[in-house]
């Protein structure tokens, strides 16, 4: 040993001496300067827009200091910061006038996972292994730009693929403007419970494509066809709100509620009348009550209009559409049809509401459209107490790129091109490996594009596959926007500005993109520096209100909305033939597969998105209190005849593979339906999610709805058996599925 | 006049939707416990909603219940209580003092509600799941009882929200967490001394009804009974 070394080791040793000396390693001796200015223990409110679903609420964010653990420049220390300590609903948002659902506040852990990305990554293993080492952002965006560059290069451009989710918003402008300018296809949207069916079909009853609004504060009768729209459908926040209003806002007058559906949903629970239908035959009961209607000369059929002529038979009376010959159909007796006709009819305003699983059938656009004439038929449509549309803002005029390929299409052309036709795949806010029928076989597909890089928060089944990871900021760090395509009466265009400083070395994913754009060998010619320089742009095209400017007022207040002076134009209605009635496919014959399996989105994880979160793990699901479990309903009788008691561990079997899942025993569907909550069964998604339970989309037949080619998530018939006791994996938190080992604890 | 703090559930708008239950979380730092310990019955809700399944398929019936501490005012917990940590305060809450809790458990077997959690252990939340917690509210240690405590730390930031401002309380300066969240407003709080509060004038509704009246503890909890239209 020189000279030199030995100092250099005995001042390393002696550093480690002091520092261990220290006593926990958690209490560094680095304080930062913070970078803000707080006042200890006085609350800030910020506002900032909910990312969980489509609905796009506002949010109300308290911001208080606390020590923050941060690494700068290589250095651990501790800061003190703002940063959010709730999240409450913003009081003045049109969506959800201050109110929050359990997944919104539950938004907060996101930003504070333990298993959050906290830098970029670069695959070190096989991909797929999960090895990954740690890279700087230079070196990262270094990697994905000369992967652009070498497909530029080639003149190659169109094999550049980005995936995310389907969502109205300026960051998604922005990743369709980026491969625009760069000459790839437009985005591959993918989202699990997608709205695609019901938007065609609102184009071709209304001439809107897009999803509708409810004035239920207004109705004073709602019938739903299975959507689950008091939890987890659409806007949720924003139709809790009509709806206490619609039971109990108006003295004197309570509105009814009747729900159509063959499983009962927490929405389901709410009815006045819950009436089980057979899976796939909910638009037929839709034009049995429309043909009462008719017949008993209730409302002329002409009163429809363009929503009756697309249905065929519809000026004949839909004479195929008898309560008699409905009832064999649907299982409904034929007196509850007639009865329902005439209080539809009478009880003024009306509306009828169609989601879920009814629109997941090979048949689904036809249900849609059935629904929709019963909507023109009553007169419901743009009246109080009816369905509208929420005007949208005139930057969100270019229509959403729906010519797209679907995910399957793409996997299919991938498992059998020699080439593969995506060279570079970018992945955004979306876990197709997880939330698609493994008989699509999207892992093996994605195993054979040669770069994918994916701008992640956390590990999942598909980022694990990402040769580069880099990770997004929370959205509680970001600039965020959102353009709300229902929910509210006037047009909401949602931006807020980041509520606290990052925690990681993480980067927002549209300034990675200007970034990206900028220092292409070719330049993309990006406007922008950054992303708020866009939102900016966007927001300053709006009306400004009384006084001061619509970008300031907009940032101060979580958004822009009001009415819109040139409303976006109705989409021109194309010229279609009348939708015939088809009765849904099921894949798997009945003699072999019994059951319907009706898949559901979950209260807590709605497509298994938020599994991830403690809170969401252990929210009790409203109607077994169920907690960190995955389990499958059967109806009592079915599990008495199968011999299955609660608790017991159930093998369900279709065409495409088997589960297994604790059995709950729930009088609420019929003996031939099974149903099981989406969210469980992640193989890679954090420490709270990562090998809980099973994922019912996994054994999903691949069946497409027969118009639109979306996924037919409610069309897939399975056996069951029971494959073994209780093995203590359902967890419920009130009544007992077994005896706790320790007693109840209360 | 001493406030006298209530709630108003009304049945026929709460849609079971567990809003309430996840804001509860947020707002008084209460653990998660996982699934191991979850599993043993010791997962924490101060606010839970029930569920109670009537009839038979296809005529059958779920009804929701979202229960929290009833707030005695003949508080069973109270009495039992060894070292007065379970006591009522003057403006009629039922507050359980964590430091002088000697975790008898005697409050949680003379509770007839189950609304009050045992800390069987240390909370843990896994870094920096902590930067959540609510600095307002103190995290309990192991060996306590804790439960609902109607947002308590609410109340007196409203309370000194309105001193500072040289006014008096109004009826809706103070919601709770559960409160503020709710979708469908099915949950209403304010002062039951008050006559004109929108609690008071819903806790006399002919739908209102007391859980467990019969047992006499006197709750100031009211619940609006769910109607059925035919």
């Amino acid at each position: 040993m020189d000279r030199r070394a030995f100092i250099k080791l005995s001042a390393v040793t002696g550093t480690s001496a002091t520092l261990a000396s220290c006593g926990s390693p958690e209490n560094h001796l680095i304080r930062f300067v913070p970078d803000d200015e707080i006042v200890p223990g006085v609350a800030e409110w910020k506002p900032s827009i909910c990312p969980l679903c489509q609905a796009g609420c506002g949010l109300h964010v308290r911001v208080m200091e606390a020590d923050v653990d941060v690494t700068r420049n290589g250095q651990r220390g501790v800061v003190k910061m703002g940063v959010a300590k709730k999240l409450e609903g913003n009081p003045v948002h049109p969506i959800n006038q201050g109110r929050l659902c359990p997944r919104g506040q539950a938004a907060i852990q996101i930003t504070y996972h333990p298993d959050r990305l906290t830098h970029p990554l670069k695959r070190s293993g096989a991909r797929g292994s999960g090895q990954f080492q740690e890279i700087t952002w230079d070196e990262a965006l270094a990697d994905l730009m000369s992967h652009l560059d070498a497909l530029a290069a080639a003149g190659d451009q169109r094999s550049l693929a980005f995936l995310t989710r389907p969502r109205r918003s300026r960051r998604h402008d922005l990743i369709a403007l980026f491969l625009n300018r760069y000459g790839a296809p437009p985005p591959l949207t993918f989202e699990l419970f997608g709205e695609d069916v019901l938007r065609r079909a609102n184009a071709m009853s209304f001439g809107r494509e897009q999803l509708p609004t409810f004035d239920l504060a207004r109705s004073r009768y709602v019938v739903a066809f299975g959507a689950d729209f008091l939890g987890t459908w659409n806007s949720p926040v924003s139709q809790n709100a009509g709806y206490g209003l619609m039971r109990q806002g108006r003295p004197g007058m309570r509105g009814k509620f009747v729900q159509i559906e063959s499983r009962m949903s927490q929405t389901g629970a709410n009815a006045d009348e819950w009436v089980p239908v057979k899976p796939g035959t909910e638009g037929v009961l839709a034009l049995g009550l429309a043909h009462v209607m008719l017949a008993d000369g209730l409302r002329p059929a002409g009163a429809a209009g363009q929503a009756g002529a697309v249905i065929d038979g519809w000026s004949a009376g839909l004479s195929d559409y008898a309560p008699e010959q409905v009832e064999q159909q649907t299982g409904i007796k034929a007196a509850t049809i007639t009865r329902l006709a005439h209080e539809l009819a009478e009880f003024q305003p009306a509306v009828a509401i169609i989601g879920g699983a009814p629109l997941a059938q090979t048949n689904g656009l036809f249900q849609a459209v059935a629904v929709n004439a019963l909507n023109a038929l009553v007169g419901s449509v743009g009246q109080p107490g009816g369905v509208f549309f929420t005007p949208q803002t005139s930057v969100a005029q270019a229509p959403p790129s729906t010519v797209t390929s679907s995910l399957d299409k793409v996997a299919a052309d991938l498992l059998s091109a020699p080439r593969s036709p995506i060279q570079v795949l970018l992945v955004d806010d979306a876990n197709p490996v997880f939330a698609t029928p493994h008989a699509w076989r999207v892992r093996e597909a994605f195993g054979k594009i040669p770069f994918i890089a994916s701008f992640g928060n956390f590990l999942d089944e598909t980022s694990i596959l990402a040769d580069v990871i880099l990770p997004d900021h929370s959205f509680l760090e970001s600039w965020v926007d959102a353009r709300s395509e229902s929910g509210a009466m006037v047009a909401v265009a949602s931006v807020a500005p980041p509520v606290m400083r990052p925690l990681y070395q993480t980067r927002a994913m549209p300034d990675v993109l200007l970034e990206v754009g900028r220092r292409l060998q070719r330049p993309l010619n990006l406007t922008w520096q950054t992303f708020d320089a866009m939102l900016h742009e966007g927001v300053a095209a709006l009306p400004a209100p009384a006084s001061g400017d619509a970008w300031s007022a907009a940032q101060k207040q979580g958004g822009w909305w009001g009415e819109m002076v040139i409303a976006a134009p109705p989409t021109p209605i194309a010229k279609t033939a009348p939708v015939r009635f088809t009765e849904a496919q099921f894949d798997g014959a009945p003699a072999d597969y019994p059951f319907h399996f009706l898949p559901y989105a979950s209260q807590a994880f709605l497509d298994g998105s938020l599994a991830h979160l403690p809170w969401m793990q252990e929210l009790p699901d409203p109607l077994t209190s169920a907690m960190w479990s995955s389990w499958v309903e059967i109806n009592p009788k079915t599990a008495e005849r199968l011999k299955i008691a609660p608790g017991d561990v159930v093998e369900i079997r279709s065409q495409h593979g088997s589960i297994r899942a604790s059995a709950v025993v729930s009088p609420g569907l019929a003996p031939d339906v099974i149903a099981m909550p989406v969210g469980q069964g992640h193989e890679t998604f954090t420490r709270y999610a990562s090998g809980r339970g099973a994922n019912p989309v996994s054994i999903l037949a691949p069946v497409a709805e027969s118009e639109t080619g979306t996924l037919a998530w409610a069309a897939t018939r399975v056996q069951i058996s029971r494959a073994g006791g209780d093995n203590n994996q359902l967890i419920l938190f009130a009544g007992e599925a077994h005896e706790h080992p320790y007693g109840h604890a209360r | 006049m001493a406030h006298r703090w209530g709630m108003a559930v009304d049945l026929d708008t709460c849609t079971g939707c567990g809003a309430c239950v996840t804001a509860c979380h947020a707002e008084n730092n209460i653990p998660t416990v996982g699934a191991t310990e979850a599993a043993r019955g010791r997962a924490m809700h101060w606010m839970r909603v029930e569920r109670y399944w009537e009839g038979e398929f296809p005529d059958v019936r779920l009804k929701f219940r979202p229960v929290m501490c009833q707030q005695c005012d003949a508080a069973p917990c109270e009495p039992v209580c060894p070292t007065f940590a379970s006591h009522h305060t003057e403006e009629g809450l039922n507050a359980q003092v964590y430091n002088r809790c000697i975790g008898t458990r005697y409050c949680a077997n003379a509770c007839p509600y189950n609304v009050r959690f045992f800390d069987f252990f240390n909370p843990v939340w896994d870094k920096p799941l902590h930067l959540q917690l609510n600095p307002d509210v103190s995290v309990r240690e192991v060996g306590v009882m804790e439960k609902c405590t109607f947002c308590v730390q609410r109340i007196n930031a409203a309370k000194t929200d309105a001193k500072a401002g040289q006014r008096s309380l109004k009826d809706g300066d103070v919601k709770p967490a559960c409160v503020q969240s709710c979708p469908a407003k099915a949950l209403a709080f304010g002062d039951l001394n008050d006559p004109e509060s929108e609690v008071s004038r819903l806790s006399r509704s002919p739908r209102g009804s007391k859980l467990l009246d019969e047992l006499g503890t006197l709750p100031k909890v009211t619940y609006l009974a769910r109607q059925t239209q035919v």
